[in-house]
């Protein structure tokens, strides 16, 4: 299941910190919401909660960076990007080669099979 | 086995110089991946899976030496991404010969027969053309038709002009150890100085999630397909890895044997599992909590893997550990018994 789309319900449920471990885990863009109420978008790749500053880095959409921002600084972070690890291509591959191999097994049906016997 | 004889030296010392400084953990090979652009996207493949400014990025040459220096292994491995599609590829492998590191360049030689006239043969340098069975089965692992047929010049070609080539195949499940066998005699015949091979990993990035070995079917597999090996294959592994892959031995994994940098730094814990990055090699030996990886530690991730980045660096150690370990690597070195 892809988090593509999600804009987490940052509260008592469910933590900032628990947000940004979804976010290091996806591998598309988000859109993180900063305290003062201004957004950015980039690929999370890294976070760390050790130590007395727990901080998340990341890659700006444009390429920019890395970049690192502390949770302190963070009001929430929407899954916007899409995701390119939903297993899209695998699927359509699939598809195809089923198709194909329906395909070349209906032509030789065909060719074996000359129709009713008219002798 | 094929491993060149300077090869083999040149790891033997290290690991021996190692031991001599007493050191517990120590990498063996560096996965460098200096991008993560492909121009494929197979469907076991858990690598390339990022957005477009991601796949845009290059690491620098010069980021990619000190990465080098850093680490300090011995045999540097370039996967990626594709790393005949990285712009500086000739520069950063002419440094690594330079530095006389052993290198492995790992291509799915769509780009190779164009592009081997920026290298220089050495003994330095191999292209690793990623092979994973015959035609059929290549072509269907790589989810697209012809890369085989356009592999198979490409080796012959790097062969003709005298570059060391050698395989790497991955296998998953409903591999045929038959076909497999045909396919080491093919790559035998197209000149090829050795095969590496290797049960795939569960990336749970993978688009095909469905098709990963457990560890009973490994050693089913992997079983058949070397059992009564025959003396032209020539594998360039440790042979006591293959043994481990045939449920000969029980090894744990390695988990800092082949250290992964990439442009998100060095990545923690492996070269499989992306737990989060750290700054520096020095904090990725020292901070990595080691004891939560492989089988031992009950980790899930680790349970069913298998993959030589884990354990070929643990059969390696084991050769040079003991007597018992060096006499049986020899052993079957020499008789290609498996």
């Amino acid at each position: 299941m892809s988090l593509e789309g999600w804009v987490p319900d940052v509260g008592p449920y469910l933590t900032l910190a628990e947000v940004v471990e979804f976010a290091f885990d996806y591998r598309g863009n988000t859109t993180i919401v900063k305290t003062d109420g201004s957004e950015v978008v980039g690929y999370i790749f890294n976070r760390s909660t050790y130590g007395p500053e727990p901080f998340l880095e990341y890659f700006e959409e444009g390429g920019e960076g890395p970049f690192t921002l502390r949770y302190a600084e963070i009001a929430n972070v929407k899954f916007s990007g899409k995701d390119p690890a939903a297993g899209n291509s695998w699927k359509a591959w699939l598809e195809r080669k089923e198709r194909e191999k329906a395909e070349k097994a209906a032509a030789a049906g065909s060719v074996r099979d000359p129709g009713p016997h008219r002798g | 086995m094929s491993v060149p004889l300077s090869q083999m030296w040149t790891v033997a010392t290290y690991v021996l110089r190692q031991k001599l400084a007493g050191r517990k953990r120590y990498p063996f090979v560096l996965m460098l991946e200096p991008l993560f652009r492909c121009n494929l996207a197979c469907a076991g493949c858990g690598k390339i899976q990022y957005p477009a400014q991601i796949l845009r990025k290059n690491l620098s040459v010069e980021k990619c030496l000190a990465a080098v220096e850093e680490c300090g292994a011995p045999m540097v491995s370039i996967p990626g991404g594709e790393p005949l599609m990285y712009p500086e590829i000739d520069r950063l492998v002419a440094e690594l010969v330079n530095r006389k590191k052993y290198v492995y360049l790992c291509t799915n030689a769509i780009l190779l027969k164009e592009e081997l006239g920026r290298f220089e043969p050495s003994k330095y340098l191999s292209f690793s053309v990623h092979m994973d069975g015959l035609r059929e089965e290549h072509d269907e692992a790589v989810c697209r038709d012809g890369v085989y047929d356009q592999a198979v010049p490409a080796i012959r070609e790097a062969v003709a002009r005298g570059f060391r080539v050698t395989t790497n195949s991955t296998l998953f499940d409903g591999a045929s150890p038959l076909r497999m066998r045909e396919f080491f005699d093919e790559m035998m015949d197209l000149g090829v100085e050795g095969m590496m091979i290797s049960p795939g990993y569960s990336y749970s990035k993978a688009p095909d999630q469905e098709h990963f070995l457990l560890q009973s079917r490994t050693h089913d597999l992997f079983s058949r397909m070397l059992s009564k090996p025959k003396k032209r294959w020539r594998f360039n592994q440790s042979p006591l890895f293959l043994r481990f892959l045939m449920g000969k031995h029980d090894f744990e994994c390695t988990p800092w044997g082949n250290p992964t940098y990439n442009m998100f730094g060095w990545q923690r814990p492996c070269y499989l599992l992306q737990e989060g990055y750290a700054r520096t090699f020095q904090e990725l030996m020292d901070t990595t909590p080691w004891e939560n990886y492989g089988k031992k530690s009950g980790n899930e991730k680790c349970r069913d893997c298998m993959v030589h980045c884990g354990y070929e660096a643990t059969a390696v150690d084991y050769t040079f550990s003991s007597v018992k370990g060096f006499v049986e690597t020899v052993g079957v070195t020499l008789t290609g018994r498996l």
